[in-house]
């Protein structure tokens, strides 16, 4: 059977009209608030080697990118992510800059394999931020206020939650019950679906005391401001997640003083999905949004693969997923250059018509050509 | 406070369901139900009830058309929807279940034939055993495929167990057990916190009740 010419590849889609004149503004507004930031605009090559994705993203994710092999044989992929491709380019291009480096972007990643019902897409347009080589708290709050300024650049104040986590409260306890990869995986799989009943029988195997377990179990559903910590404390005894609530703590002391608390959540149900984060994580949620618009976080580890150890932290919108939102919020965000009225022009000498016709968009007007 | 959309499996959970919430103070008037009406307000005013296939609940929750859900846990191992299982019912319990007719053993097959409404929950069970299967995917009366030759076994959900009794089939392996789950969007967990954690800690105070009921009637058995 052979499929008719009009079809469209699974995941693929068209973007045009209203819709497109909105995601070009929207990229353009979220690109200027790096670049307020200082950040540095990067393009990633958008076909690279399938080995820089698996370390830089695990295999697990790597594995969902379109692949193709090269003429030497190497296996090549539609790169699936941005970030790997910056962390490469900051042990190798930007080797000898002076740190911290402050990178950005905003292009297209591929995808199959989509992990939900509503993430039908197959491509994505991901806008992202590294700052790459500072350890400091400082570094992670101002990843947290450049995420914070787009949203209420893109008129989403009082929309938004960002909800915050720390890699280490997890990691403690995995560490505590010597919990082997697989394992590690099934848990955060259990607290990231915020499912206490498969969480406690989970860890009743693997703990000698019920209570403790039960208690663990509360973590899952622990959020809220600086109450959740202060609750987090008394169910947490290993050293690891007891450093990590207290980074978190002093995290939460500057948001307040900021005066941000209402866009800020510490939830320490929401993990982070992949294993690579170290630190602080955190997600984005808007309000007409079905799933996360946006993650990011400290991953330490990041260019460890690539040669050299550097301290990072970044986050990346879903600049798909904002655009949508935005588009059925009538937002006056769409470029009203487009949206202008066209003066049609008429002669019937065509270079009187043209003269006219660029005269006229010295000036400005939008034509339509009348012929 | 936001107003909540709960969606609700019609069919063997929906009664247990609405006697649930109502327990937890969400009525919905006779009048309303006996319609056939798929949407319907609660009496309140704070939520609205949709009515769906079971298989339909995690997708009307993962887009958000939904807020919660109820539904059984073997409709979430097969539909592997991104959405939070924030509470587990004590209503709609049954079993997972792998059925056959014979007693030979059934990792003597080369290829097991294996009948099912449940495609992906079969391939990872025997996919995790390592058995090579076939896996032939109905969508009702499963119980007869064996007798009539499509299969060698069956993967189904089990009540009694009567269905299965007198389609001369026996319980080979448990894969699961399941009750139904309160299913909750990710993304108005996040947003409209206080509206879902009221549901869910009202829900959850009459899914106690009857666990210690529950606990009490074995006991003075």
């Amino acid at each position: 059977m052979t499929e008719p010419l009009s079809k469209i590849p699974d995941g693929m889609r068209y973007c045009f009209g209203r819709e497109a004149s909105l995601r070009r503004n929207v990229e353009a507004i979220v690109m200027s608030v790096f670049d307020g930031w200082s950040y540095e605009e990067v393009t990633t090559p958008t076909v690279d080697y399938y080995s820089l994705f698996e370390h830089g993203m695990g295999s697990s994710q790597a594995h969902r990118a379109f692949r193709f092999t090269d003429t030497d044989g190497r296996l090549l992929v539609l790169r699936p992510d941005v970030t790997s491709g910056v962390a490469r380019a900051s042990v190798t291009m930007f080797a000898d800059r002076n740190r911290p480096l402050r990178l950005c972007y905003a292009a297209q990643v591929f995808r199959q394999q989509p992990q939900s019902h509503v993430e039908w897409r197959r491509e994505f347009t991901q806008a992202g931020c590294e700052l790459i080589g500072a350890n400091s708290s400082a570094s992670d709050i101002e990843a947290l206020l450049i995420a914070c300024e787009i949203l209420q650049r893109l008129e989403l104040s009082g929309n938004f939650l960002i909800t915050l986590n720390d890699e280490g409260v997890f990691d403690g306890i995995a560490a505590q019950l010597n919990l082997d990869p697989r394992s590690r995986d099934e848990m955060r799989q259990l607290v990231d679906s915020r499912n206490p009943t498969d969480l406690e029988g989970f860890l009743s195997n693997r703990l000698s005391s019920p209570n403790e377990g039960r208690d663990l179990t509360l973590l899952t559903q622990l959020a809220g401001k600086l109450d959740a910590l202060e609750q987090a404390r008394r169910i947490l005894t290993n050293r690891r997640s007891i450093e990590a609530l207290e980074r978190l703590e002093k995290l939460w002391a500057v948001i307040e003083s900021l005066g941000l608390t209402d866009s800020f959540e510490i939830d320490f149900g929401d993990v982070a999905r992949l294993d690579y984060y170290t630190g602080l994580t955190f997600n984005v949620y808007v309000n007409g949004a079905a799933v996360r618009v946006g993650s990011g976080g400290r991953y330490d580890g990041l260019t460890a693969a690539f040669g050299t150890a550097e301290p990072a932290v970044g986050f990346v919108l879903d600049l798909d997923a904002l655009t949508s939102v935005l588009l059925s919020r009538n937002t006056d965000l769409i470029n009203p250059e487009s949206f202008k009225i066209a003066r049609s022009v008429v002669n019937p000498e065509t270079v009187l018509l043209f003269e006219e016709a660029r005269r006229r968009r010295a000036k400005g007007d939008r034509v339509l050509i009348d012929s | 406070m936001m107003k909540l959309t709960i969606a609700i499996a019609k069919g063997r959970l929906q009664d247990e369901s609405l006697t649930l919430l109502g327990r937890a103070g969400l009525s919905v008037s006779e009048e309303m139900l006996s319609t056939r009406r798929l949407s319907v307000e609660e009496n309140s005013g704070r939520y609205r009830l949709i009515f769906v296939k079971p298989a339909d609940v995690p997708v009307y929750v993962e887009h958000g058309i939904a807020d919660c859900g109820v539904v059984g846990r073997d409709v979430l191992m097969e539909s592997q929807a991104d959405i939070l299982q924030c509470l587990t019912l004590a209503i709609g319990y049954c079993r997972m279940v792998v059925a056959s007719p014979s007693e030979s053993d059934l990792r003597e097959y080369g290829t097991l034939r294996v009948a099912t409404k449940y495609p992906r929950i079969s391939a990872r069970h025997f996919g995790s055993r390592g058995m090579p299967v076939e896996i032939i995917q109905l969508s009702g009366s499963v119980e007869v495929a064996p007798h009539l030759g499509l299969a060698d076994c069956i993967v189904d959900l089990v009540e009694t167990g009567r269905t299965l009794r007198e389609n001369g089939l026996r319980v080979v392996e448990e894969i699961a057990e399941s009750t139904a789950r309160l299913v909750v969007n990710r993304a108005s967990y996040q947003l409209k916190t206080e509206a879902i954690t009221q549901l869910i800690r009202r829900v959850e105070r009459v899914t106690e009740e009857d666990r210690i009921d529950d606990r009490d009637y074995s006991k003075s058995r």
